[in-house]
């Protein structure tokens, strides 16, 4: 997985019903264009350290979403 | 096939100096049972929900406590790249549910003992199918000749 400051993660829901959640990367911390990235979730603001599994993705900056 | 190809959760990593009020609200936004604690690149512990509980509220910690005090070092880990079988290995003989998965220390995701049930019954149900279509709906080879004459 390969991303820049200011491209979202999307993560899809786990749950039946649970929307999916995104957040802008707001730094790289891996090597590469790779994980960890510290993003800023949509929803409330708050910064973590996210470390991608096979249920995020990608959008890069200025591609529409999906 | 290598333990990386299983995580299917992604993992959310805070640091030491994070509160436990703080994480507690991380794994309810996130929907995750575990949480790792990460100072720099070093993976320096994991804190779950029943760690919050037991080790925080039972113990009358106040909720800005740092996450520190609760969490579990050192880590219980698995190389990325080992068989999924060494995997399950270390689910048995430790009897845990999560497993933080890391590549030269760094920490790279959670290996959850859920997920991998849910491959499993996925891939038994794929074993299955055409046996349960054969007993459903037998194939049968065109009809055996008979002896004339």
């Amino acid at each position: 997985m390969e991303a820049h400051v200011g491209d979202r993660i999307i993560v899809r829901g786990h749950r039946v019903g649970e929307p999916p959640r995104d957040a802008e990367i707001l730094e790289v911390r891996g090597a590469d264009g790779g994980p960890p990235y510290l993003v800023r979730w949509a929803e409330n603001g708050h910064e973590s350290l996210f470390f991608p599994g096979s249920d995020a993705y990608i959008q890069h900056l200025g591609q529409d979403a999906a | 096939m290598q333990t990386i190809q299983r995580i299917h959760r992604s993992g959310v990593g805070v640091g030491p100096d994070r509160t436990i009020g703080e994480v507690a609200r991380v794994m309810e936004r996130s929907g995750i049972g575990l949480v790792a604690v990460v100072d720099g690149d070093d993976l320096v512990g994991v804190v779950t929900d029943r760690d919050l509980v037991r080790r925080g509220l039972a113990r009358g910690l106040p909720i800005d406590s740092r996450v520190d005090a609760v969490m579990s070092s050192p880590v219980l880990t698995i190389d990325a790249d080992v068989d999924i079988h060494e995997a399950y290995d270390v689910f048995s003989l430790h009897r845990v549910r999560r497993l933080a998965v890391v590549d030269h220390g760094r920490f790279l995701g959670i290996l959850s003992l859920d997920d991998l049930l849910v491959d499993a019954a996925s891939d038994l149900v794929a074993l299955v199918s055409p046996l349960a279509a054969e007993i459903a709906a037998p194939h049968r080879d065109s009809r055996v000749p008979t002896a004339t004459g």
